[in-house]
């Protein structure tokens, strides 16, 4: 098209991790961004200043941090997943984290899915103050990788597996066809205010789960031919978008009456494998990381493409939205992590 | 008249001359020999006696104009007497002999036009001439007076009778009258006396002295009778009897016309072709064409037959006797024609005026056009179509195309014949290329009027096309291959029209036979184009066909027009969706390539292994992306994977993997990986490199592909461009006028002075090797003047030197070249480079020399000389008989020669080191030799700029070795004791 502009570079670029950074999370009030690598180090950035606050040795083991998760819920907290078998919880303090985690969950889970702190829908937050009693869950896979664990923060423990173990045999069977659970992403429906989970599999398909039945999956559709990497919902929990390691993006919604998952909008990549992906808490954006080192933006609501931004030089592991909408955080195996402004919500200027 | 009377009058006339002769032998004055010439002359012509009369004295006077005046009846019997008897001789020898030195320089000069010229004008043209040549002829001593004003007097005689009074015209003519005189004239009834006078005409500007009249000089003198023979033979023909057939060749009638041709065959044999041929050509041309407005093609030989106007040129051909002049005629004719862009028909009837009479009754001249022209000579591509058209298709070219038209009988016969020699690998290898490109168009010719069946049935001249073709597409030459992809594209046109083939990429369809050789023009082939040519990376023979390409096009736009199809359905469901909100998200540019998705491979070792996986080509052409800048970057690991490296890029086969259409590509980035290896890590890579050169793993590409590595490898090295390096180099010759190399150099502050050469101070002792120069500088702002100026010398000099030292190649080069050289000369299994593998022989002796001369002025070259000297030198490869690589051994020797330093040479010649010495003197014999002898011209002349630098070379030592004499001269005279104290600057003050 002639009158495009040529796709912008990162506002800032975050160096100072030596091994390839597995994720990135942005803390939901302050100007902090938190970053893990594979080689075990966690560290704060004030993406203010651009810089390192905070570094501390997250999780020893081959394979370092897996995952960085922050959340409204959770408050001035960070979790941080491990490929050590555990996943802790960190208390943010003025200097950054404390010397050790508030608490340390022991899943001896060795697997390559990230965990999922749940989402609450937009209207729900904003109703206000019963938030507490809205039980602080976390999803992620267990010691079965095709199983679902989800854990109570609050309370540190576990609440229940999904498949259940107890009719496992039927279940087994075909959760053993799905293979490894590959993305997790837990949500409160919007009305109901039921805990919900969507997740998504080796061989592509994609089970969506009810809290409140938690024997059978209410619905179970497969959009991708290859192995689930990445599901993410959006902000009023209606719909979402999923990358996997095959050569497609969809865009999908959930139909929280019928419990019927539709694709929105299939979108074809020149290269296949999305890492990772993220819908802006406006639901104007979406983005994607993938493999062949760019990012991709989408129009959440139409679905085309909007930019691609290449900047990695290595592939993408990550990308996430600041709370405000106001930044994009971007981590790769070139050790990098990238901070992008795009498309700026109007209202805040 | 009868017997006894004619024998009275030529007495009579005798007798007169003899009173003649008597009164000049008795005259004491001018006047006296005046009156007795008068006396004689007035019974022979007419004389104007007042004219006469009013340069003498009185008492002479009246005897002139008393002397008695004949009539006309009876001065017309004397002449004839006088003039074809023995009286004219006799006369003629008394006034040359005895008027002409002694009296003639008193005539007034109306009086010697009256009595003294007039007796040979009015003489027959060829009792006169056979009377002046002859005294020519007589030799006498240079300064002798007498034979001086003898021989002037004769060559004016020369001018007056046959330039202004147009004698030569008049002789042609002559030559009939002896018919008429018949039993006057006995002597000039045969042939041989027609060719005497021929013989004698000829001869005129060989036999008059060098201060003779510039009009009987060779050019003005043969011009002027080519002239006066046409002219005389067309009015004689004339007068010839009707019918043409019924003259008999050797009838005395036919004497005017075997004149003419015995005058011109003789000019043309003193080299004056040109003349004749100018004079001919326009008039035959304006013949030809002025016939050609009036009559059609089949009726133009009867016209031609029955018109007397043409029938000199009808016969001249036929009565000449002499084959060579003939032959040089023709060819005079043919290239005289393809100057004059005369059009093809009628080039066609002129050749058919001149030979036809002659081409179908001898053998001989068929023979000329048919072999002699086609084979043997070289004409411009015109000349060739005219003489294919006259000789072998013998018919008059039409407008009208496709005329049917009857072969003769023997076109088949010929163009096999023409075709046996064509395919012959000898002639490709040892004809020059004009010789071939020539053969080429006559073959392409006459294939282009054959047809299918006729190709079928002719036996052998199919295999030979496809021998021919094959032997020459193999060829390292480009335009020899062009040649063949010529031949085969106008052979299948003639089999099937519809369906050319085209071996070439940049084809057209119809074919040039010029080959850009065969053009009027002699094109000079420069030493640059040379370079270029022999510097040409040798790809071996693409061969692709026109649908290939064809389909490579039609696929690129098809590209296209889906990308822009993409683009519109992006817009339309932009407009369709509704524009609610999100209008400020326009998109960015979306254009995507993956040029940055290559760049992964990071570690020489992983690139080692991907260029050994042939199966994943995408791999490979990454790896071969990032090989070179890995390799450049040159870690520490480079020198224990160089060797792996270099084996996996050899062995890799960038056609399989490449995508059709980037072997190019890929290809070049082999090569440039390579040469980056060679240039990183030289000993290791070079180690594997010429061991892989001679293996039987490799097939001829990849021994090239090392070759030519290995030579941009040596000119990296060397970091010089061979061309700055022969502009340096050019400095020391003699050629150039630029100053020479041991001086210091210009640069310096503006106003200096010119360089001065300090004479040896006082006692000469320093004045050795190194020579002192001075020159006034200004003084810079501020400096105080010491009175004293700045000294240079060649050892101070040192900023020149340091360009040399830059070059880092000298320490390798004996690692690029020893073990290159090693076994060039083996057969082994799959290795044959002295026949079969000749191309890859001729790019090895190439790199050799292009490792000469980046070692040149080192003293590394004058250690690796001589073996290069002894490669080249053995038979096979100097006398190699492929002209690709004598050029390259020429180059190499030339190589050589720049290289060496004359200091080695000189010390080299001292010292008694014959391998410098004998091998210098045998590029000096080869390049003579080639020089001479050699077929292809290119080879020629390389030999010359070889013999060239050989002379600069000498000259150059030749100097050296005088410096180092007059040192041995000049320390001899010194005495012993300060031989060893040597005092600099002692006369200083």
């Amino acid at each position: 098209m002639a009158s495009a502009r040529p796709p912008p570079d990162p506002v800032a670029v975050l160096r100072g991790h030596r091994a390839a950074v597995m994720d990135v999370s942005f803390h939901p009030s302050r100007s902090l961004l938190f970053s893990g690598a594979s080689d075990g180090e966690l560290r704060v950035w004030d993406t203010v200043r651009n810089r390192t606050i905070f570094s501390t040795w997250a999780h020893i083991g081959a394979a370092g941090v897996y995952s960085v998760a922050t959340n409204a819920a959770l408050g001035n907290r960070v979790i941080s997943q491990g490929r050590d078998g555990s996943c802790k919880c960190w208390e943010i303090e003025e200097a950054g984290l404390s010397r050790k985690p508030l608490f340390t969950i022991r899943t001896n889970s060795y697997h390559f899915c990230k965990v999922s702190l749940t989402k609450t829908p937009k209207s729900v937050q904003t109703d206000g103050g019963d938030s507490t009693e809205v039980v602080n869950i976390m999803a992620l896979p267990g010691e079965d990788p095709s199983q679902v664990e989800l854990w109570d923060l609050t309370a540190v423990k576990r609440v229940m597996s999904l498949p259940q173990s107890s009719n496992s045999n039927l279940a087994g069977q075909t959760s053993n066809q799905r293979g490894m659970c590959m993305a997790i992403q837990a949500f409160y429906t919007s009305e109901t205010q039921v805990l919900n989970l969507l997740s998504g599999y080796e061989d592509g398909s994609m089970l969506w789960w009810d809290f409140r039945r938690p024997e059978a999956p209410v619905s179970s559709v497969k959009f991708h031919s290859e192995a689930v990497l990445s599901v993410a919902i959006d902000n009023i929990c209606n719909g979402g978008i999923s990358g996997g390691a095959d050569n497609k993006i969809f865009m999908f919604s959930l139909d929280q009456q019928k419990s019927i998952c539709t694709v929105r909008k299939e979108i074809e990549l020149e290269r296949p494998g999305i890492a990772g992906a993220a819908i802006r808490p406006d639901n104007k954006i979406a983005a994607s990381a993938g493999w062949d080192h760019r990012l991709r933006v989408y129009n959440y609501r139409k679905g085309n493409a909007l930019a691609l931004l290449k900047y990695h030089s290595g592939s993408s592991n990550a990308v996430t939205f600041s709370d405000d909408c106001r930044q994009m955080a971007s981590c790769s195996e070139d050790t990098t992590v990238a901070l992008w402004e795009l498309y700026p919500p109007k209202d805040r200027i | 008249m009868n017997d006894k009377e004619r024998a009275e009058l030529e007495n009579l006339a005798l007798q007169k001359v003899a009173e003649v002769s008597s009164a000049i032998d008795a005259a004491r004055h001018v006047d006296e020999v005046i009156c007795a010439l008068h006396s004689l002359a007035a019974l022979i012509f007419s004389v104007d006696s007042s004219l006469v009369s009013g340069a003498v004295d009185q008492r002479f006077k009246d005897q002139i104009l008393s002397a008695k005046c004949a009539t006309d009846s009876e001065r017309g019997s004397f002449r004839n007497n006088f003039y074809y008897g023995s009286a004219f001789p006799t006369m003629a020898r008394l006034l040359l002999f005895e008027v002409a030195p002694n009296w003639l320089t008193q005539f007034p000069k109306s009086v010697r036009s009256q009595i003294y010229d007039q007796f040979f004008l009015e003489g027959p043209s060829i009792g006169v001439l056979e009377e002046l040549i002859p005294i020519l002829n007589k030799k006498g001593s240079d300064k002798d007076p007498v034979h001086d004003k003898i021989c002037s007097s004769v060559e004016r005689l020369l001018v007056l009778c046959y330039l202004k009074k147009e004698g030569i015209r008049q002789m042609v003519i002559e030559f009939d009258l002896v018919e008429k005189q018949k039993g006057v004239a006995v002597k000039k009834d045969d042939k041989n006396s027609v060719s005497r006078v021929a013989q004698l005409l000829a001869s005129i500007p060989d036999k008059i002295r060098p201060q003779a009249s510039s009009k009987l000089s060779s050019f003005s003198f043969f011009k002027e009778a080519t002239i006066q023979l046409i002219a005389g033979a067309e009015e004689k023909s004339m007068q010839l009897p009707s019918v043409c057939d019924t003259i008999e060749k050797d009838s005395p009638q036919n004497y005017a016309i075997f004149f003419v041709g015995e005058t011109f065959s003789r000019i043309i044999r003193r080299g004056s072709t040109d003349i004749v041929v100018s004079e001919m050509v326009p008039r035959i041309y304006d013949l030809v064409k002025s016939l050609l407005l009036s009559y059609s093609n089949a009726s133009l030989p009867s016209v031609m037959e029955s018109t007397p106007k043409f029938w000199f040129w009808l016969y001249l051909v036929e009565t000449m006797r002499d084959q060579y002049s003939i032959e040089r005629l023709a060819e005079g004719i043919l290239r005289q024609l393809a100057s004059r862009a005369v059009t093809d028909t009628e080039a066609y009837w002129i050749l058919w005026l001149l030979f036809n009479r002659s081409y179908n009754h001898t053998g001989t001249i068929r023979a000329m056009f048919v072999d002699k022209f086609i084979l043997w000579k070289v004409f411009p591509v015109s000349c060739l179509r005219w003489i294919l058209q006259y000789s072998i298709f013998e018919v008059a070219p039409t407008m009208e195309g496709h005329v049917k038209w009857q072969k003769p009988p023997h076109f088949v016969d010929t163009l096999q014949h023409l075709v046996t020699i064509w395919s012959k690998r000898e002639f490709v290898q040892s004809s020059s290329v004009e010789q071939q490109a020539y053969l080429t168009a006559a073959v392409g010719l006459c294939l282009e009027k054959m047809s299918k069946q006729e190709l079928e049935t002719a036996k052998d001249v199919l295999s030979l096309i496809l021998q021919g073709v094959s032997c020459r597409l193999e060829s390292p030459i480009d335009l020899v291959r062009k040649m063949a992809s010529a031949i085969a594209l106008t052979f299948s046109k003639a089999v099937d029209p519809k369906n050319p083939l085209y071996l070439d990429d940049n084809h057209s369809d119809v074919v040039d036979w010029e080959f850009e050789v065969l053009t009027q023009k002699k094109v000079i082939i420069t030493t640059s184009s040379r370079k270029q040519f022999i510097n040409k990376p040798k790809t071996p023979l693409q061969e692709k066909s026109r649908e290939n390409l064809g389909d490579k096009e039609a696929q690129k736009s098809i590209l296209i027009e889906e990308i822009s199809d993409k683009g519109v359905e992006e817009d339309e469901k932009d407009h369709d969706s509704d524009s609610s909100s999100d209008t400020s998200l326009e998109p960015y540019d979306l254009s995507d390539d993956d040029s940055d998705l290559n760049k992964t491979f990071t570690q020489l070792a992983d690139i080692v292994a991907a260029l050994r996986k042939p199966d994943d080509p995408d791999g490979v052409e990454r790896a071969l992306d990032a090989v070179e800048k890995l390799v450049r970057a040159s870690p520490d690991e480079l020198h224990h994977n160089s060797s792996d490296i270099v084996r996996a890029l050899v062995h890799v086969r960038c056609a399989d993997v490449a995508a059709e259409g980037e072997e190019e590509s890929s290809e070049e980035k082999r090569h440039k990986a390579l040469v980056s290896l060679l240039v990183t890590c030289p000993f290791e890579s070079l180690d594997v490199v010429t061991k892989l050169l001679y293996s039987s793993s490799v097939d001829i590409s990849q021994r090239i592909l090392i070759i030519d590595v290995m030579t941009e490898a040596a000119l990296e090295l060397s970091e010089t461009k061979i061309i700055t390096k022969e502009q340096q180099r050019k400095g020391n010759l003699i050629t150039s006028t630029s100053q020479p190399w041991f001086r210091p150099g210009d640069r310096g502050p503006v106003g200096a002075g010119p360089w001065r050469e300090v004479s040896g101070p006082g006692t000469s002792m320093l004045q050795n090797w190194s020579h002192q120069y001075e020159r006034e500088l200004p003084s810079r702002p501020g400096q105080r003047k010491l009175g004293k100026t700045r000294k240079w010398s060649a050892a101070n000099s040192k900023d020149l030197q340091q360009e040399w030292s830059k070059n880092r190649f000298p320490m390798y080069a004996a690692a690029f070249m020893l073990p290159a050289m090693q076994g060039f000369d083996k057969k082994r299994h799959g290795v044959d480079l002295l026949n079969r593998d000749f191309v890859v022989l001729g790019k090895l002796i190439y790199m050799l020399g292009v490792c000469m001369k980046c070692i040149a002025m080192h003293p590394e070259a004058s250690a690796l000389a001589p073996a290069l000297l002894d490669m080249i030198r053995s038979r096979d490869v100097s006398h190699h008989p492929e002209a690709y690589v004598r050029r390259s051994v020429l180059f190499a020797a030339s190589c050589i020669l720049v290289a060496l330093h004359p200091s080695y040479v000189a010390s080299a010649l001292i010292e008694g080191n014959q391998d410098i010495s004998t091998g210098l003197e045998w590029i000096r014999i080869y390049s003579l030799h080639v020089a001479e002898s050699d077929p292809d011209t290119e080879c020629a002349s390389m030999a010359m700029n070889c013999l060239q630098l050989h002379s600069e070379i000498a000259l150059e030592t030749s100097r050296a070795l005088e410096s180092a004499d007059r040192m041995k001269a000049q320390s001899r005279t010194l005495p012993s004791k300060l031989d060893n104290i040597i005092i600099p600057f002692a006369n200083m003050n």
